[in-house]
């Protein structure tokens, strides 16, 4: 038997003279370096200092992980059009992972659908139109963001895996919606009607990732975030409650990435500050028309209705629940004014470019 | 009366409320049991109608009441119940949530200490490979959730928890790789890669290179590596992923089982094109540089290359084994037809070409 030392050179050099190939055992340049995990645990961030950074333009078109090293032979299977860091980035999407997993919770177990009980009918039927509107449009914010999993480079993997999580979130709340509408002597009720997909300018139909994202996250998803905000308003028991307070915590996490994302791009890509102007003009459309029927409280809809019928505690006082389904109109606007100006776009509402609609909630009294 | 600008803005009609009549079934009171409310117990009345195809092709939810014309968004291709659906997915959802976990708080990382240099390396080259699998999973299974009709939402549902799952396991292996210092290593040589980010025919095609032909081997893996963990980190980073990996598998199974069942001729399509799938896993197999790695880790050294390599030999046919079993219970017996390639890692003979 030869004698070996433990030196990564000698082993390998024994482990040829056994016929094996080795090639691939090459020292590391980080070796002896360990991540310590910190209070909460093993997270991205501890890890990634000891891997190179996102790169400025990605060329890694063979799926392989950051940092991983490339072999001549493999096949470009990765048909990624968001190649360059400007156009998915953000500073804390590995954050906003690692809170997204740790904060995942059960439509199942966690929502005490015990304490739900009997209530008016009129009252089970606008929670079941509301619950309905919502159980159709949540997982918008799956498919879609599913769909730009596959289209952003490994190299970014950090988006990506603040995607992924919102997948996951946006499957809970289509399932607990549902739930909710079959739980309490009710049933599903009327789907919505919206048409924006044929003609472009719905999140579906983004072929960019910042208009997408300027779509879903800072106007759909920012408009559901506030009326999930005033839960407690339109709730009737503990559960619903609950469904609200964890939603809203959910989609927190959404619109923060988008205004992270956006804040980002107008840093690293000024050139494509009046180009984003435009989205959030479309964006204030939407918002003010309902469009984009990602709006539960915009004009005219059902789950409008239902809404200022569950504010006001009955069709008899509808017009009470109008008048408090105008004053989350009203947050919805505010909502939006915030994140635009943490983005970095707050200029629109200095220059008259913002819709003179939004103006109109905003000063209303 | 709220500020007329307001109101004016909001509604100045009075409100119609018709749609407070449309449903197509009330009186549904679905109630908790042991398990809370789950997503199967919904499947009552009309709500448990589940069509063998589902035309519309929007998002409107199983058993709303419809309206007339709205039009499509554009996706949602697959609507035939035969194209993706499994009786378990409703289960699995749920079980896929109940048993959650998170790799930064709940594996032992202060276990996962460094082994010598020659371990470390190699099994920071079997995590490199298992992370880049599990993102291209996650690629895969993302860019068919808006194919899928949501009549048959419960697919969508769990899918959308194995997307979370193999973002889990890309994570949890790059976590380990870097952990001590050993970095990440060589990409994987991408011939099954490319094969299921390429096969478009279909979602059950797909479905079944992923989680039989794919599935099957990295689950092997995963039990393998769990039985051979180097430490107690290590063991429990591959027991927790291949816990994810046995719902995947009872997904594509079950699926599979349903579509051989549901699609006339299917069955003589599915053993036409594994001859191909099985290729690309043979051309794969071809390179070294796992099963090296994963002989390392197993025989602890290099030193025990040959201890090692002779785990990594039943190993392999472990996952021939159950490959094969697995298609079988499917409803797909390839023994016959089996690519000689991978019958002679079994020491089998076979009349396929």
């Amino acid at each position: 038997m030869t004698t070996i030392t433990n030196s990564l050179p000698a082993l390998k050099e024994y482990g040829r003279e056994m016929g094996y190939d080795l090639g691939w055992l090459e020292a590391s340049p980080s070796w002896g370096q360990r991540v310590e995990p910190g209070r909460g645990g093993l997270v991205l961030d501890d890890v990634e200092g000891a891997a190179p950074e996102a790169p400025d333009e990605s060329r890694n078109l063979t799926g392989r992980p950051r940092g991983t090293l490339a072999r001549s032979a493999v096949p470009r299977v990765g048909n990624y059009s968001v190649r360059t860091k400007a156009d998915i980035w953000l500073r804390n999407a590995a954050e906003l992972y690692e809170e997204a997993q740790q904060r995942q919770w059960s439509s199942a177990t966690d929502i005490p659908w015990e304490r739900v009980t009997a209530l008016p009918d009129e009252i089970e039927r606008a929670e079941c139109q509301l619950a309905t509107f919502l159980t159709e449009v949540e997982f918008v914010a799956g498919d879609v963001p599913g769909r730009w999993i596959s289209s952003v480079t490994p190299d970014y993997f950090e988006p990506r895996m603040f995607l992924i999580s919102q997948v996951m979130d946006e499957a809970r709340h289509l399932d607990v919606f549902r739930k909710r509408a079959l739980v309490n002597g009710g049933g599903l009720m009327q789907r919505t009607a919206a048409a924006a997909a044929v003609t472009g300018g719905a999140i579906d139909s983004a072929r960019d990732f910042s208009e997408m994202s300027a779509r879903l996250h800072m106007s759909g998803e920012g408009s559901v975030l506030t009326l999930f905000r005033i839960g407690e308003l339109m709730a009737y028991n503990d559960a619903e409650k609950q469904i609200y307070r964890l939603a809203a915590q959910d989609e927190s996490r959404h619109v923060a990435f988008g205004v992270m994302h956006l804040q980002y791009l107008a840093q690293a890509a000024p050139d494509r500050r009046e180009e984003i102007q435009t989205y959030l003009d479309e964006a204030e459309r939407n918002l003010v028309t309902g469009a984009s029927g990602q709006n539960p409280a915009s004009t005219g809809a059902p789950s409008s209705e239902a809404l200022a019928v569950l504010l006001g505690h009955g069709v008899d006082n509808y017009d009470e629940g109008m008048r408090l389904l105008l004053a989350a109109r009203q947050r919805q606007v505010r909502e939006y004014f915030q994140r635009v100006k943490v983005a970095g776009f707050g200029e629109r509402f200095e220059n008259g470019r913002a819709n003179k609609m939004l103006e109109q909630y905003v000063n209303a009294a | 009366m709220a500020n007329q600008n307001v109101r004016a803005a909001g509604s100045s009609e009075p409100p119609a409320l018709d749609w407070m009549s449309r449903t197509l079934q009330w009186g549904t009171r679905v109630r908790p049991d042991k398990g809370g409310v789950t997503l199967g117990a919904l499947n009552v009345g009309i709500y448990g109608d589940i069509p063998d195809e589902w035309d519309d092709m929007t998002r409107m939810p199983r058993g709303a009441f419809p309206l007339r014309g709205v039009p499509a968004i554009g996706g949602y291709t697959q609507r035939r119940k035969a194209d993706l659906w499994a009786d378990n997915a409703a289960e699995l959802y749920e079980e896929a949530i109940s048993r959650g976990w998170v790799p930064a708080r709940d594996v032992p990382w202060d276990q996962a200490m460094p082994l010598a240099e020659d371990v470390e390396l190699a099994m920071a080259q079997v995590c490199t490979e298992l992370s880049q699998e599990a993102s291209i999973e996650t690629e895969v299974l993302s860019g068919w959730l808006q194919e899928l009709s949501f009549g048959y939402h419960e697919i969508k549902l769990f899918l959308a928890t194995e997307v979370f799952d193999a973002g889990r396991h890309f994570e949890l292996f790059r976590k380990r790789a870097l952990i001590n210092g050993a970095g990440l290593r060589l990409e994987s040589p991408g011939q099954v890669n490319r094969m299921l980010l390429e096969s478009r025919a279909g979602w059950t095609e797909t479905s079944i290179l992923l989680h039989l032909l794919r599935g099957c081997f990295t689950q092997t893996v995963y039990r393998y590596c769990a039985a051979y963990a180097p430490t107690d980190a290590d063991a429990f980073i591959f027991r927790g992923a291949l816990q994810d990996k046995a719902r995947h598998l009872a997904y594509g199974m079950q699926h599979l089982r349903y579509a051989i069942a549901h699609r006339p001729d299917f069955d003589e399509q599915v053993q036409r094109f594994m001859t191909g799938a099985e290729l690309s896993v043979t051309r794969d197999d071809a390179d070294p540089v796992l099963w090296e790695a994963l002989a390392i880790v197993f025989g602890r050294g290099i030193r025990h290359m040959d201890t090692g390599m002779n785990v990594v030999s039943r190993m392999r046919q472990d996952y021939v084994r159950t490959y094969l079993d697995r298609m079988k219970w499917a409803g797909i017996d390839r023994h016959a037809r089996l690519l000689p390639a991978f019958a002679s890692v079994l020491g089998l003979a076979t009349s396929a070409a």
